[in-house]
């Protein structure tokens, strides 16, 4: 089943929620501050309201409800205030709504701010040193996380230790933010956002508008992509807050720019590994370090610390493990939720450590993998016993066994070579590598959390008289697929042809954030409940119609059944057409589907955290320019742990699409930030892959039903993320010999003098952590 | 587009263009010309530039058009880069237009607008750098011819239309070599030009990306113009390596320096350059390396014609008189 907003993105034509126009809408744009630190004096709007076109012009003191907003705690402003500072270059000061963009800008100009710029904390190694500053009254440690399994102090004969760093990566999602916020009549206010938790949503908007949520409604509009950069309000609290103070609709929406300053970013991250091992390779102990940049507010960041640390040791038995991790404020841009949620990280270190301790040994990497890979049963660092399915050991076994590509072919163009028609390689010059990484990510919300989702299903007569079912969830559909998989699992489960997806609002209680690998598996489960719900209903309307027994109509299904449009029971002598039986009326149900749960880290970070694991495993082929360090990814193989697969076309689509996004991370994606501002907020200096980087992908999924999910899915959007990026890393690091604990790896790694790659370029003052707690 | 509310002014001539860029300034307007719109209407829309006159060149068909004489080609200031990719006239030049961008932004973007912004890694610029190209401007002082470099280097005359670009025909082979951050559409971090000129026995090459604007190699040309063996036009892979340690050193010792880009290493880019220099000469000379095909080769003699049709012309544009075609038995591409 294709996807039914496919055609009109190919398009062009598909609304996007920055394109949506109401009529009477003002054009708000936002003001944000220059300064990674600042307090500010004064702010004078005065000039600002006089400029023609302006309708009104919002800050910190026209917040009438909570001043701070957060996913998890709510210590973000949703304005830089006056009394309080600004703690990163792109926080938000005020926000202007008037009759367009080009006079809401002129006003932004207008709006006169006093800062009074303050040093601002940008090395996350200092952000917990007793000289600096306290940033935020909520502190500067935002998450301490320390896991003590097995024994201390136990370890293996073979060691391998080092210091890695991985860069910050951003979404980089098509449509940049936008909402239409619309004052409604009874006080409250209307919004339609590019989001990707509704309710979530709902609730700091109500907060900060001193609203109760009832009144605040919240209607998904056309998403153009997300990985997580939607998961914090960015645009919605100061639309809502413009919409009222003008009485009037309003659009307000980020160009590129903003957009890249806009939202939390994946946590750039430090770790100092070591892995230790007997002699003919069995892991013995693994200590891990992980320090997280979380920038100036919380965002999700101690949820992503906790995925983080959990898996540092990567899918491996490890017997002693002492994991250690740190989430701490900076005066850099917030990070938060991303793709992977923290694991693309930690599978960066641990896989570049099993690579060398494969070397130390004397082994193949592969073999090392499959010695130590996970099964279930097996006791993870948490003391969380593994359930199962994780079938790490076949996929590693899988992907080394695909064909590889043939060698470089001669092409004098140059475009099949590193660098592209333009850089014209000299074949002679190109070298190629080939890497394997494993990896296991954490499937739903974890840490004891209940991240329920609800759906409701109407079954009635359409018009024209035939079977027609409405379904009715907040999953908010950001590219994912939950478009086709709720409308496959409504088929599937009322045997009828007709169903009608309505729009993901805040009319129906929430499905929870399109995030953690998790809507298939919840809303999915949460359809899929409502969608039974419905039918027992109407089977035990039908058996009580035809006068079967009490205990008949009870437990109407198991005598009657329902398939192609029909009610059938063979044994009661029963039939009856779908329709038939919806003339007596529509039939309606509600599900709340939740997952089976978890629990809170304890003390030593003991628990069981998890709700369930996917894992995938990739190979990479890389050729090098030896002389100017150029990379291309020759090939690219995949073999993912998949549970059940609903559309097969879709479950494509996220691991070539996770592919691609982890292969920016190894080669060129990073947002840079200079004294804590960014300076490459664009896509010409903000480089991702285009379809001349990313190569075919030769995917093999692995189809092992997980047994507590709605027919055995397993999410697939984030694994593959995880592994494309060491895979490649690895490629190049045997392509080159080089150790590489930088990433994205850079041309001059690869040429420049051996220590050209610092994990931190001061690492010789204070080693990669610097001072803090140990 | 919020900035249409300003007017937007179509002249038909060179003529009517100055008068209107002269007659807004007069007003106290200001006034932007357009070009193909890649670099000035993204700066339109950030709102990094302000103005309140659009002066667009699409309908200035005399800006529209290719030539060769004798000895020279001209190259009006409307041909975009995909005009250039497929003209065969200037087999180094169409390789710098090729790796221009995207498609997208080589079917717009034109010569006038690459010298209106003058990028300092514009790969046209480095290309024409090292092709000793001139620049035809006119202003209302009247019609002016300057180096490029010279060009570059002074402030840009905010009255003048650039017209045309100018370059000696080619009299050997030539290369556009340059590097960024992935395999495709991307701008230059580093870019070098190499045009050998077999007939005056020269040898000129242009750096891009790291000082302010194209850097001729000066010392690097006059070592190749003695190592190369002119009867053949070739040289020792050892020249190659030479003549990218002398790039290498002339770029280190460049001042002042383009800052270095968000990902990049100042180290890097010296090292790259020679590089892409050495490679660039062994692409035009080292017959062991330059295979036929990956070298732009050296042109058959052509014979003389003068201005070519343009070939291509927007929806509201009429046709031009087709220009007397063009015949240098190079194939069907050959006059395009
Ligand atoms: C996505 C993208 C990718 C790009 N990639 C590359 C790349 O790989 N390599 C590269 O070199 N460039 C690249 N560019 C830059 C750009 O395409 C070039 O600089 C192009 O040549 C500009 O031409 P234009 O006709 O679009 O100019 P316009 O945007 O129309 O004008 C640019 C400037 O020149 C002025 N101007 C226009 N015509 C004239 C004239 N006749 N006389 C005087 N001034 C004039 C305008 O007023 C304006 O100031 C890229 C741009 C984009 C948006």
């Amino acid at each position: 089943m294709r996807r039914p907003d496919g055609p009109a993105k190919v398009h062009g034509r598909f609304r996007y929620v920055g394109d949506l126009q109401v009529p009477g809408m003002l054009h708000a744009r936002t003001l944000r501050s220059p300064h990674p630190r600042a307090r500010i004096r004064h702010l004078d709007t005065a000039a600002a309201r006089r400029v023609p076109g302006v309708a009104v012009l919002v800050t910190a003191a026209d917040v009438p409800g909570l001043a701070t907003y957060g996913l998890i705690v709510a210590d973000q402003p949703v304005f830089g205030g006056v009394r309080g500072e600004v703690r990163y270059a792109g926080e938000p000061v005020a926000a202007v709504a008037a009759v367009d963009a080009r006079a809401a800008r002129h006003a932004l100009a207008a709006i006169e701010v006093d800062y009074e710029p303050l040093p601002p904390v940008t090395d996350p190694r200092r952000a917990l040193a007793a000289d600096t500053p306290t940033l935020h009254p909520n502190g500067n440690l935002f998450r301490e996380i320390d896991i003590r399994h097995g024994e201390d102090g136990v370890h293996g004969p073979v060691v391998v230790e080092d210091d890695y760093a991985i860069g910050m990566q951003d979404q980089a999602f098509l449509a940049p933010e936008a909402a239409v916020a619309i004052p409604a009549a009874d006080g409250g206010i209307d919004l339609l956002v590019a989001t990707q938790w509704l309710h979530s949503d709902r609730e700091q908007i109500a907060a900060c508008l001193a609203l109760p949520e009832q009144l605040v409604r919240l209607t998904l509009a056309g998403v153009g992509g997300a990985f997580g950069g939607r998961e914090d309000i960015t645009v919605q609290i100061h639309a809502a807050l413009l919409a009222r103070a003008a009485g009037a609709p309003v659009r307000i929406a980020y160009d590129r720019v903003e957009s890249f300053l806009g939202h939390p970013h994946r946590h750039p991250a430090r770790m100092r590994l070591r892995h230790t091992a007997t002699h003919d390779g069995e892991l013995v102990s693994v200590t891990a370090r992980v320090l997280l940049d979380g920038g100036a507010y919380a965002s999700s960041s101690p949820a992503v610390l906790a995925n983080a640390i959990t898996h540092a040791a990567g899918p491996y038995r490890v017997p002693h493990a002492r994991l250690h991790g740190l989430v701490v404020r900076t005066n850099n841009p917030p990070c938060g939720a991303m793709r992977g949620f923290g694991v693309p990280q930690v599978t960066i270190g641990h896989e570049a450590q099993m690579d060398r301790l494969a070397d130390a040994l004397g082994l193949d990497p592969v073999g090392l993998r499959v010695r130590n890979a996970l099964q279930p049963g097996d006791v993870l660092p948490t003391g969380q016993v593994l359930g199962g399915p994780l079938p790490a050991r076949e996929l590693i076994t899988l992907v080394a066994a695909r064909p590889l590509p043939p060698p470089a072919k001669h092409d004098p163009t140059g475009l099949s070579l590193p660098g592209g028609l333009p850089a014209m390689a000299e074949p002679s010059r190109v070298r190629r590598g080939i890497g394997y990484a494993l990896a296991y990510k954490n499937l739903l919300f974890s840490e004891g959390v209940d991240d329920a989702s609800t759906a409701r299903v109407r079954l009635a007569l359409a018009a024209d008289g035939t079977p027609h079912a409405q379904v009715h969830s907040a999953c908010a559909e950001v590219g994912q697929g939950f478009v086709t998989i709720a409308a496959q699992i409504a088929r599937t489960e009322l045997g009828i042809d007709q169903i009608e997806l309505l729009p993901a609002d805040t009319a129906v209680a929430s499905a929870g954030s399109t995030s953690a690998s998790r809507q298939t598996w919840m809303s999915g489960g949460a359809v899929r409940g409502a969608c039974a719900a419905v039918v027992d209903r109407l089977l035990a309307r039908v058996a009580r119609a035809a006068g079967l027994p009490g205990p008949v109509v009870e437990t109407a299904r198991r005598s009657l059944t329902i398939t192609g449009g029909q009610i059938v029971g063979a044994e009661v002598g029963l039939r009856m057409s779908v329709a038939d039986a919806l003339a007596m009326g529509p039939v309606e149900a509600e599900y709340t589907f939740h997952h089976r749960r978890t629990t809170a880290l304890g003390a030593a970070g003991q628990g069981d955290p998890h709700v369930a694991f996917a894992a995938a495993a990739h190979r990479a082929v890389v050729d090098v320019d030896l002389d100017l360090g150029l990379v291309r990814v020759v090939s690219m193989a995949l073999a993912q742990d998949c549970g059940t697969v609903l559309n097969p076309l879709a479950l494509r689509g996220q691991v070539e699409g996770g592919t691609a996004q982890g292969l920016g991370l190894a080669v060129m994606e990073e947002l840079v930030t200079d004294a804590g501002r960014v300076v490459n907020p664009t896509f010409h200096d903000y480089l991702i892959p285009t379809a001349a980087d990313v190569p075919d992908l030769d995917f093999v999924a692995v189809t092992e039903p997980q047994p507590d999910a709605p027919y055995g899915v397993k999410g697939v959007g984030e694994a593959p993320t995880c592994t494309a990026t060491p895979a490649i890393i690895a490629a190049i690091r045997a392509a080159v010999g080089r150790d590489l604990r930088r990433v994205p790896v850079r041309p001059h790694h690869l040429v420049g003098p051996p220590d050209a790659d610092p994990p931190d370029a001061d690492a010789a003052s204070g080693g990669p952590f610097g001072e803090g707690p140990s | 587009m919020h900035w249409s509310a300003s007017g937007m002014l179509r002249p038909s001539t060179v003529g009517e263009a100055v008068e209107m860029l002269s007659a807004a300034r007069a007003a106290g307007l200001e006034a932007a010309l357009l070009g193909g719109g890649t670099d000035l209407v993204p700066a339109l829309r950030a709102g990094q530039r302000q103005v309140q006159t659009i002066i667009g060149l699409r309908r200035v068909l005399e800006l529209r058009v290719r030539g060769a004489g004798a000895d020279r080609l001209t190259i009006g200031a409307g041909v975009t880069y995909t005009d250039l990719v497929g003209w065969s006239l200037s087999p180094g030049l169409a390789r710098a237009a090729r790796v221009v961008g995207s498609a997208q932004i080589r079917n717009t973007g034109t010569v006038g607008g690459a010298l209106g912004s003058a990028r300092p890694a514009s790969d046209l610029l480095t290309f024409l750098t090292a092709a000793d190209a001139e620049v035809l401007t006119v202003s209302p002082r009247g019609p002016r011819r300057q180096p490029l470099a010279r060009f570059l280097a002074a402030r840009p005359e905010p009255d003048a239309l650039v017209t045309a670009v100018r370059l000696a025909r080619p009299g050997g082979p030539a290369t556009y070599l340059k590097i960024g951050g992935r395999q495709a559409a991307y701008p230059a971090e580093v870019s070098c030009a190499v045009v050998v000129d077999r007939v005056r026995h020269t040898l000129a090459c242009a750096v891009g990306g790291i000082g302010r604007q194209p850097v001729r190699m000066v010392e690097a040309e006059a070592y190749a113009q003695a190592a190369v063996d002119w009867a053949t036009g070739t040289v020792s892979s050892a020249a190659a390596a030479r003549f990218a340690d002398l790039v290498t050193e002339a770029t280190q010792a460049l001042t002042p320096t383009l800052p270095v880009g968000p990902h990049g290493s100042a180290r890097y880019r010296i090292h790259a350059a020679g590089v892409l220099a050495g490679r660039a000469f062994a692409r035009c000379l080292n017959p062991a390396i330059a295979r036929p095909a990956l070298a732009a080769t050296l042109l058959p003699a052509a014979p003389h014609s003068d201005f070519l049709r343009p070939d291509t012309f927007g929806p509201d544009t009429p046709h031009a008189d087709p220009a007397t075609p063009h015949v240098d038995g190079t194939g069907p591409q050959g006059a395009r």
